[in-house]
């Protein structure tokens, strides 16, 4: 049996049930605004001092340019002479370069959670 | 800010006094045969001290302990009498005092401090390693 005729014979089957003609509205539960405000905090981090995801990210990007200065700044430290050891600026450089990485493998995940949703069918 | 290399700061501490003690080490070294110091006496062997401190860190309520120089102090050991009367520091007998250093102890304890500086190293190489694996958790 091929597909197309399974499905005729599915369609065939179904024939005998009743359709609903009316929608019954009192059926639907009401939703009232309150409820409806308190959905709309939901995007917000409980607990987390009220900062949304967006600000979270924010932050991240703020922590990473600060790692990368310090590090600059200490290479600077070492070069001019002043009282900055090896491995301190090596250090700051792969705290730096750590948390660049991270920062674009977040990016990443959030471009392709974005193209899923893209690609998704309607 | 986000700590990525958690204890790291440990780590760098004890690269920080391992340096130190490397510095010692040197420096007992260049005055082997020193025989008049700052003070005109022959220079004396200078030994650092290694405290625990404990460094509180930023993320997680764990304190680290770490290391640093408690201080540099001085081998209390008796200087090495030679005899050599035509030398400036000899005394009426002909004999001068030279440092009370052995050069095989600062070599062995320069051995052992560049094996522990290499230990840490190979700590701030594995903490780095184990961040980008577990970045590498994403990657398909």
């Amino acid at each position: 049996m091929d597909a197309l005729s399974a499905m005729k014979m599915m369609v065939g089957q179904g024939a005998g049930v009743q359709l609903p003609t009316r929608i019954d509205t009192d059926a639907v539960p009401k939703i009232s605004l309150p409820e409806l405000s308190s959905l709309k905090s939901l995007d917000t981090v409980a607990g987390g001092g009220g900062g949304s995801f967006q600000n979270l990210l924010g932050d991240l990007v703020k922590d990473v340019s600060r790692k990368q200065a310090v590090a600059g700044e200490t290479v600077n430290g070492l070069l001019s002479g002043k009282n900055v050891s090896l491995h301190q600026a090596m250090i700051s450089m792969e705290e730096a370069s750590v948390s660049f990485q991270l920062m674009v493998e977040v990016r990443n995940k959030l471009l392709e959670s974005y193209q899923e949703l893209m690609r998704m069918q309607i | 800010m986000i700590n990525l290399l958690t204890g790291i700061d440990s780590t760098a501490a004890a690269l920080n006094a391992e340096r130190i003690r490397m510095d010692v080490v040197s420096q007992n070294i260049a005055n082997v045969n020193t025989t008049r110091g700052l003070d005109g006496k022959p220079y004396q062997r200078q030994q650092v001290i290694f405290d625990t401190v404990l460094r509180a860190q930023q993320a997680g309520n764990s304190a680290a302990q770490s290391v640093q120089i408690a201080r540099i102090e001085a081998d209390h050991r008796a200087p090495k009498m030679i005899y050599s009367p035509g030398h400036r520091d000899a005394n009426p007998q002909g004999m001068v005092a030279m440092p009370n250093i052995n050069i095989h102890e600062e070599m062995v304890d320069m051995i052992a401090s560049s094996r522990t500086f290499e230990a840490n190293l190979a700590v701030v190489k594995n903490a780095r390693a184990m961040a980008m694996q577990t970045l590498s958790i994403g990657k398909r």
